[in-house]
């Protein structure tokens, strides 16, 4: 049984937003962990979730370049940093949907910390192995994405 | 404490990753201040609602390719397919992560070893080339006999991890089979000799190293192989 591959998918899912892309992804971060894997130490869960993660950020990049150079391309919108502001909070509603949604609007490297600590229960030191940053680096973006999150369900006005 | 500093230790709070005095310091201030608690409080929500309401996405069945007998692998060079091989290996080393068997580990190291690039770090049948070569890379000396004249000939070296170990992978050969013989302090426990998977592992220890046989080779061959390599080793 292949007990990582269920998270590995789950992370590349989460990043690419799409099943075939996340397929790939994981095929190609399996080779790459075939052949690196002389190289292990300690854990391989994050080991190799570090593999799958940086797998799906150069399929994102390599999608983001394909896109600019396929279309005319007017800067995508920016969201504007909204941040949670307890002063301005209304009722927050917490639907599947609204919250898939909003989870698909984050930058990946933020999305990625809810993934791997929400969905994934890794601890800090984990999440720092795979994302390759220091973990002040994990706790800022981490709330920052739970900020933001909040931000976009409760709809603050920006 | 004050509401800023609060406010940037919440998540890690929540987490569980603080340790104990500044969590009390949290709790503390959680305590006398209504406006953090609120937020806290959401935070603890959306927490909730992102564990419950977002699915966790499984791997398709492509990704988990069926169990199929390690005998049906083909054994050295040519013919491997290497994409295929490489899902069902990658199973086998993380399972081994998961639950660690050293029978496991050294049969998969073996297989893995046959790949192309990967037989070898040190390509020398002279065992005064090989020796040497892991001065420095593993914290101490294997035997390395010459063992051409008894239809062993020495290939060469590589370095191989094994069970938390940094050890030593010797490389004979017999015909067109490969022997691996891994190299590792006589402390570690496990894969006393054996079969597996139509591979046949011995073990011995000289001094204070032990050492593992792996091979497809007849099982009476690997028995000669290790009398003779205990002989001259």
């Amino acid at each position: 049984m292949l007990c990582h591959v269920d998270a590995a998918y789950n992370l590349a899912r989460w990043l690419l937003g799409d099943d075939h892309d996340a397929e790939d992804a994981v095929q190609e971060a399996n080779l790459r962990a075939l052949k690196a894997y002389g190289g292990l130490r300690g854990d391989a869960k994050p080991w190799y979730l570090a593999i799958v993660r940086n797998a799906s950020m150069n399929l994102i990049r390599a999608r983001k370049r394909r896109q600019e150079m396929e279309s005319d391309s007017e800067e995508v919108a920016m969201t504007g940093d909204r941040t949670f502001d307890p002063a301005k909070m209304t009722e927050i509603s917490f639907d599947a949907e609204r919250l898939r949604i909003a989870m698909d609007a984050l930058p990946p490297e933020w999305r990625e910390m809810i993934v791997l600590r929400e969905l994934e229960q890794m601890s800090y030191r984990e999440m720092s192995q795979v994302a390759g940053v220091p973990i002040g680096t994990v706790m800022s973006r981490l709330s920052r994405a739970r900020s933001r999150l909040l931000a976009v369900l409760a709809e603050v006005p920006e | 404490m004050i509401c800023d500093e609060a406010r940037i230790l919440l998540g890690a709070y929540e987490d569980g990753e603080l340790p104990a005095d500044r969590r009390q310091e949290v709790e503390r201030h959680l305590r006398e201040c209504p406006e953090c608690a609120e937020r806290f409080g959401r935070f603890l929500k959306l927490g909730d609602a992102i564990r419950t309401q977002l699915p966790t996405y499984r791997a398709p069945d492509s990704l988990k390719p069926a169990a199929r007998p390690v005998r049906a692998w083909p054994v050295f060079a040519g013919g491997i397919a290497t994409g295929a091989i490489a899902f069902l290996l990658i199973g086998l080393l993380i399972q081994r992560r998961a639950v660690p068997d050293l029978t496991s580990e050294l049969v998969s190291d073996h297989v893995r070893s046959l790949m192309a690039d990967h037989l070898v770090d040190v390509p020398s049948s002279d065992k005064h080339t090989v020796k040497p070569w892991f001065l420095g890379k593993v914290d101490f000396s294997p035997s390395v006999p010459d063992l051409k004249d008894h239809g062993f000939p020495l290939i060469g070296g590589r370095l191989e991890y094994v069970d938390g170990h940094q050890g030593a992978a010797l490389v004979y050969m017999r015909a067109k089979h490969v022997i691996n013989v891994l190299v590792l302090p006589a402390t570690v426990e496990g894969a006393p000799a054996s079969d597996r998977d139509g591979y046949h592992i011995r073990h011995w220890k000289i001094g204070d190293l032990g050492y593992w046989a792996v091979s497809d080779v007849a099982a009476a061959d690997l028995a000669e192989f290790e009398k003779e390599f205990l002989a001259k080793g």
